[in-house]
């Protein structure tokens, strides 16, 4: 009699745990699903507000960091620095041991949930579009500081959140979207730089009161002051 | 319609409108007003990305004058909002401190700056003299694939109509001759039948020697996403290197250099002999021939070759094909049977939509047209072509080796529409340019290769290059170098930057850059795409279009050329645009190319759509509609089977000289470097080039990383470091190494042999030796 208790509630533990495993695998699938957005002519199909959830999951634990004060050891400066200019792919800044690898696992392991990286002694950056996985593509090491040729390049200032409608209003996004979706991935964390940390990142659906100023198209201009 | 994005900023702007005149009353805000103070505050403007052939849509930032930033354009379908690295630093060569912005004329062995009109009256008058003195085929354009199709259309007209010369060329014979070659030997029509959005729909993609994920990395990144999202999706590389690609694939199959002819061969054979050939589609639309064989390498001076085809039946091409059953062809491919059979089941199987990939390991080939025909005869037999899904696709390497080399015609034999031999294609030039019919010679002249062995030969006495750098990219390097600084040449180069070909100059004309120019790019997948000019070109620099119309009218050809400065890249192409006139080839009107991201060719006037499948009479109108398929590129509308046999590479490895030589690209790089060097970001990831060993080759051979080894092959000797397992791994008894790095050229090693009926040389092969600095 008890083995047979004992029997049934493994088989439901059983159950349980299928189940859990295959809703995980089944939001992973759907989270990686971006081409199922139908491209429709004159709109994007790039997937903007595809990633405005993702991490959501962590953003409690991105409050109590910000509630106990631990900082990120990444500046603004130091971002930028890695940022030919404002958007642009950052550069890889540490040695990559699989240089015939176009990145995939080998990045995410680190780059898809983050994490403490004793060996840099720093947080591990989140890409915001972990479904692109040829890494390497955009993001390439540095060999070396030199350079071939003397540049000019004028590099335009980052940059800053300071359009608002109203004085305590919610500002407006400054910079375009595109790869950058997830908002969370800079903007929370312990991988963010100090000075874009959000205080607030357990409000999750941050375009409910931050839109976008893009005016990717030349088409429509917003107000301002 | 309305999607969120523009819901929320429109409610965000309204709202905040309608509570600040609340607050402030009396004072009215403009809607559209914009604060220039606000940093991101950027103008987007669209147009194609400068580098490669894959033809992304860019949208390039601009501020207080200056291209500051740039990003993809989520309306392109080519790469709906995705870049490569090249893509989004492109800009940044431009403020490179070297640009060239005056012209500079070489007088006593310096280089003094003069201004724009005194250097084009030097080019004009040079260029008049010496066909008064030497004739008409004393003088030559050599122009390139990275040329705009204004660019190119001025170049033809001006030395076909104008002058009277068929010595024009470009660079793309050195990359895209063989896939022409072949698309008309099957075809009878140039360039894919299919389009990028094949990507959607199949199932096998198969790359034969092509390292996508780092040469046309945004349609990786597709296929890794297809890959990702549908079920049944596969990737195999077939290549003679380890690379990315082949570790990202599903199944790597590393084959002998020049085997490709005896693998492509064995497939046809497991095809016909399991009985997966689509026995209705070749009744229908198919016919056999077969062509020369010992057809040469052309490695000798005004060498000459021409195809002869001779038709033969379906019996007799299994005949041939006895010979290349897949083991007994493993010695020669050094791929094993078993492979070559999965391979073949994967095209035979009906229930797979299967795309075959290649560019550069099939084109740049002494047997390219053959390979390119070869692969077309797999797809042939299945029936797997023209359809979403299915079908051999040629990529492209340069941005408009599509656009303008083939479409407008580019090279010696070529006209905007149709060939130089053929009389009725001359009389429409000669009508549409406006010039008598017989100005237009009929016969061809000088091949890149051989353009420049006449300017050794001393036959050519002025060359003019536009867009393009042969001091680096051209094979054997070491002969064409001293060939271009005898005195018996004139040298005009137009570039941008400094580059060793600019070097031999007699006269360097300083050129505008990409978004410093309005004009047009075709990419791959037959799409032309428009942009205008976003910011200004410093100094003198001038579009090579209006270069070309400056020079021509100082030869008295004003009247054939009377397009106006500020819009002359508009006026060429409604120009151009008459000579594609038709269901097989309209080109889209300026008008509907400013608005959208590019136009798929053969446009369809009536409902303003792209023809993204041709030959099918279901999507192309072109066909004829009482047929399924239609090739009208042959006059039968059938399209050909080939019988190619193997035939070994001119030079293989031996004693004396005992590795082969691959040379080929990196992510980083845009061939000769000029440009991409000049990035900081791509410079500093890639800052020279190397050569890359088999781990066991370089072990038993006692060299380490990094360390510095001759390579030599009887042609010249380059010092490079020793790359070990870093970012690609050659077979045993082969080194690869990257022709970029102008410090370190490669090309002076390389052989100038190529396929006798593209001309294209083969930078894949060639043997050399190994030793220690």
């Amino acid at each position: 009699m008890r083995q047979g208790y004992i029997i049934i509630g493994f088989c439901i533990v059983l159950l349980v745990a299928a189940g859990i495993i295959v809703k995980a695998s089944l939001s992973e699938e759907q989270a990686l699903n971006y081409s199922e957005i139908i491209p429709m002519p004159g709109t994007n199909t790039l997937p903007i507000e595809e990633g405005v959830f993702k991490l959501s999951n962590n953003a409690e634990e991105f409050l109590d960091l910000v509630n106990r004060g631990v900082s990120s050891n990444q500046t603004l400066t130091s971002y930028y620095n890695r940022r030919a200019y404002p958007g642009a792919p950052p550069t890889i800044p540490h040695p990559t041991e699989e240089a015939h690898s176009m990145g995939g696992k080998d990045c995410l392991q680190c780059h898809q949930n983050g994490g403490y990286v004793d060996k840099y002694k720093a947080f591990a950056p989140v890409s915001p579009h972990t479904d692109y996985i040829n890494c390497k593509q955009c993001h390439v090491p540095v060999k070396s500081t030199g350079l071939f040729k003397a540049n000019n390049w004028y590099k335009m200032e980052a940059p800053e959140a300071k359009q608002q409608a109203l004085l305590g209003s919610p500002p407006i996004i400054p910079h375009s979207l595109e790869m950058r979706n997830n908002c969370l991935s800079c903007h929370g964390g312990p991988s963010a730089p100090k000075e874009i940390r959000v205080t607030h990142p357990n409000r999750v659906n941050c375009r409910q009161c931050h839109a976008l100023n893009d005016n990717a198209k030349n088409t429509t201009k917003i107000w301002t002051r | 319609m309305m999607n969120r994005r523009n819901f929320l900023k429109k409610a965000a702007a309204a709202s905040a409108m309608a509570a600040a005149a609340t607050m402030i009353p009396g004072i009215l805000f403009a809607s559209d007003q914009v604060d220039d103070n606000i940093t991101g505050d950027i103008n987007w403007t669209k147009g194609p990305c400068r580098f490669c052939g894959v033809g992304c849509g860019v949208l390039i930032g601009t501020q207080k004058g200056k291209a500051v930033a740039v990003k993809g354009d989520p309306n392109s379908s080519v790469n709906k909002g995705l870049l490569c690295v090249k893509g989004y630093h492109q800009i940044m060569c431009t403020s490179s401190a070297d640009r060239l912005t005056k012209p500079l004329v070489k007088k006593n062995g310096k280089y003094v700056e003069t201004s724009m009109e005194e250097a084009l009256d030097l080019v004009a008058s040079k260029m008049k003299e010496t066909i008064e003195k030497h004739g008409k085929d004393s003088v030559a354009m050599y122009t390139s694939g990275q040329s705009t199709i204004p660019e190119g259309y001025v170049a033809s007209k001006f030395m076909k109509g104008a002058i009277g010369t068929n010595n024009l060329d470009c660079n793309a014979r050195l990359c895209m001759a063989s896939a022409v070659t072949g698309f008309l030997t099957t075809f009878g029509a140039d360039e894919p039948m299919g389009c990028y959005e094949d990507i959607e729909y199949a199932n096998v993609f198969v790359l034969w020697g092509n390292n996508m994920a780092e040469m046309h990395p945004v349609l990786f990144s597709r296929m890794l996403d297809n890959r990702l999202t549908r079920k049944n999706v596969k990737i195999i590389d077939l290549a003679t290197r380890t690379t990315r690609t082949s570790k990202a694939a599903d199944k790597s199959i590393l084959f002998k250099p020049q085997a490709d002819l005896a693998i492509a061969n064995a497939i046809c054979y497991e095809i016909i002999n399991n009985g997966w050939v689509n026995n209705s589609f070749v009744e229908k639309h198919i016919v056999f021939n077969k062509g020369k064989t010992n057809i040469g390498y052309g490695l000798e001076d005004k060498f000459k070759f021409k195809d002869k085809a001779t038709p033969i039946d379906f019996e007799q091409y299994k005949t041939f094909l006895e010979g290349y059953r897949p083991d007994k062809v493993e010695a020669i491919t050094g791929v094993s049977a078993k492979d070559i059979k999965y391979l073949a089941s994967l095209y035979g199987d009906p229930n797979l939509k299967v795309v075959s990939y290649w560019c550069m390991g099939l084109n740049q080939h002494t047997r390219g047209t053959w390979m390119n025909n070869l692969v077309y005869n797999i797809h042939l037999l299945t029936g797997k072509i023209s359809q979403p899904g299915n079908g051999p696709f040629s990529l492209t390497g340069q941005p408009s080796a599509c656009g303008t080399a083939r479409e407008v015609g580019t090279f010696t034999h070529k006209l905007p529409k149709g060939v130089v031999t053929n009389k009725k294609h001359r009389e429409l030039a000669a009508k549409i340019w406006k010039v008598p019919y017989d100005r237009i010679p009929d016969k061809p002249t000088y091949h890149a290769t051989e353009m420049f062995r006449a300017v050794d030969r001393g036959d050519i006495k002025f060359i003019w290059t536009q867009v393009t750098n042969p001091l680096v990219s051209l094979p054997k390097t070491g002969r064409y170098r001293p060939a271009m600084q005898k005195d018996s040449c004139f040298v005009v180069v137009s570039d941008v930057f400094p580059t060793p070909t600019s070097d031999v100059a007699d006269v360097i004309l300083p050129a505008a850059w990409h978004v410093e120019k309005s004009g047009m790019y075709g990419n791959s997948e037959r799409r032309t795409q428009y942009w205008d000019k976003m910011v200004e070109a410093p100094g003198e620099a001038m579009p090579d279009a209006w270069m070309t119309i400056e020079i021509a009218k100082r030869m008295g050809y004003g009247d054939l050329f009377p397009y106006s400065k500020e819009n002359h890249h508009e006026e060429i192409y409604n120009e151009y645009r008459q000579f594609h006139v038709g269901k097989k080839h309209n080109m889209a009107p300026v008008e509907v190319l400013k608005k959208q991201s590019g136009v798929i060719w053969p446009y369809i006037e009536e409902t303003g759509k792209s023809t993204q499948w041709r030959f099918n009479s279901k999507y192309d109108p072109a066909c004829d509609s009482t047929k399924e398929f239609d090739f009208y590129g042959k006059p039968n509308g059938k399209a050909v089977i080939w019988q190619r046999p193997y035939e070994p590479a001119p030079e293989v490895p031996d004693n004396e000289y005992p590795f082969w030589l691959n040379t080929g690209r990196v992510i980083e790089h845009w061939h000769t470097g000029s440009m991409t060097r000049r990035i900081p970001v791509l410079h500093q990831a890639v800052p020279n080039a190397y050569v890359e060993f088999h781990p066991d080759d370089a072990k038993q051979m006692g060299i380490r990383n990094k360390q510095k080894v001759k390579v030599i092959s009887r042609r010249g000797t380059t010092v490079l470091p020793a790359s070990i397992n870093e970012r690609g791994m050659p077979t045993k008894g082969q080194v690869f190494v990257p022709f970029f790095d102008e410090s370190m050229l490669i090309n002076d090693v390389t052989l100038d042999a190529f396929c006798p009926i593209s001309k294209e040389p083969d930078y894949k092969k060639c043997a050399v030796r190994i030793e220690k600095v």
